[in-house]
């Protein structure tokens, strides 16, 4: 089985307190490039929700000439969803409400510099 | 239909993976078990969310469940998937002739190319620009002929479209000096359902609503519903323009989609969307009514802040729609 050159960076990020799982996805299509999630998540779907979304901010923040996207925080009761986008990739994290989210942000953000 | 429901099951069993759960959802849609056609059509969404038809399908069931604003988004997502998708056009017609906005729906149906006018596209035509040239240019109250005794259905065909229009009673309702709100008829063959009237609020108050909750120049506050449409507040770029409209539509479908992405996930109810951009914060929050709350702030503000904002916003909406609705 071949490695993607995101395997380690996905791997980092899982091993984050209240990582439920990482993925890079194509913003274009919403299909995931590359996954390291746990057992029970609905990688491809929320893959697909999560490039949607950062896909309307993008434009969004087009629109209102905010500039360009680089940090999405989707916040729920129980945890939430982060993003960080590339050109057409997006480095997405799934997390309970126990991470850090601080952490993981700058993390991601740093990550994501280096996606493409 | 039970025998079609049985079979279609059995072959969904038999192949999880194919695409037998659109006809599936469909006719369990059409046997009134709303429900479980929902369960279908997501889990076959969880699968295939790259066709249009499933889009149009699940679509068709929340039509049905009388939930247009998630029937609306579905049909748009159908769209962008195949732009030229004649059921999802006239499913949109559907849902813009049951807001009463008759215009869009007749541009609409009449922009389906001809080869892919379907006799249900045809017939929805015909009625709006019925009910369109029955409506009065002084805006008076009338109801659009239909015959009496039971309404005749205009029927898309099976099983493409199945969706019926039935024009049981159209009444276009007068609020002078208001524009007239439309509250016609759009139906399936087993219910009816009526259209809760929205008064128009005025324009020019509303776009400064919360101009106090707000501290500075830089900071702007929009009220969007589940179309993308304005509902509240105003944005001005730095050349001047207002693009609270541009905003709003690009938002459309942010709110129901963060929602089934949590879900998904299984991790509650979502709070709020926080985007972080070069030039500016945006953070976002579900209002009242399916709508979405939108407050940018210039990257000087400190994140927390703009959060706090949002939350005196969001108390500033809630008033007002409750003063509103």
């Amino acid at each position: 089985m071949t490695k993607t050159p995101y395997a380690e960076l996905l791997g980092m990020l899982s091993r984050h307190r209240g990582v439920v799982g990482s993925f890079v996805v194509s913003e274009r299509d919403g299909l995931a490039v590359d996954s390291n999630v746990q057992i029970g998540v609905h990688a491809e779907a929320v893959a697909a929700l999560a490039a949607s979304l950062h896909r309307k901010a993008r434009l969004a923040c087009g629109a209102a000439g905010c500039g360009v996207v680089t940090f999405l925080r989707l916040d729920a009761e129980k945890g939430g969803v982060l993003a960080a986008g590339r050109d057409d990739l997006v480095l997405v994290t799934i997390s309970e409400a126990r991470a850090n989210v601080g952490l993981l942000r700058v993390e991601m953000m740093r990550a994501a510099k280096a996606l493409a | 239909m039970p025998d079609e429901i049985r079979r279609l099951s059995d072959d969904l069993a038999r192949d999880p993976s194919s695409l037998v759960f659109m006809p599936l959802a469909d006719a369990l849609r059409r046997a009134g078990q709303l429900d479980v056609a929902l369960r279908v059509a997501l889990r076959g969404l969880d699968r295939h969310p790259y066709l249009p038809d499933a889009h149009d399908v699940l679509a068709r069931i929340h039509a049905d469940r009388g939930d247009l604003e998630r029937a609306s988004d579905e049909w748009e997502m159908a769209l962008r998937l195949d732009p030229s998708h004649p059921q999802a056009n006239l499913g949109l017609g559907f849902v813009e002739f049951r807001r009463g906005d008759l215009e869009s729906a007749e541009r609409r149906l009449s922009a389906v190319p001809p080869a892919e006018q379907t006799p249900g596209v045809a017939a929805a035509l015909a009625h709006v620009r019925s009910a369109l040239g029955a409506r009065p240019a002084n805006g008076a109250a009338v109801v659009v002929p239909n015959g009496s005794g039971p309404a005749e259905p205009i029927v898309a065909p099976e099983p493409t479209a199945p969706i019926a229009i039935a024009p049981v009673e159209t009444v276009v309702a007068v609020q002078t000096p208001a524009p007239p709100l439309a509250a016609s008829a759009w139906t399936t063959p087993r219910s009816t359902r009526a259209v809760p009237e929205f008064p128009s609020p005025d324009p020019t108050r509303t776009k400064q609503l919360f101009d106090s909750a707000l501290d500075g120049s830089d900071q702007h506050a929009l009220l969007v519903d589940g179309d993308g449409l304005v509902l509240a507040g105003a944005y001005v770029d730095g050349s001047g323009k207002d693009v609270a409209e541009v905003i709003a539509a690009e938002l459309a479908g942010v709110s129901s989609e963060a929602e089934r992405a949590m879900r998904h996930l299984g991790l509650g109810a979502w709070t709020s969307l926080l985007v972080e951009a070069d030039d500016a914060i945006v953070a976002m929050t579900p209002a009242p009514n399916g709508s979405l709350l939108v407050v940018t702030a210039s990257r000087k503000t400190p994140v927390g802040l703009v959060r706090l904002l949002l939350d005196r916003v969001l108390a500033r909406a809630r008033d007002w729609l409750v003063r509103v609705s």
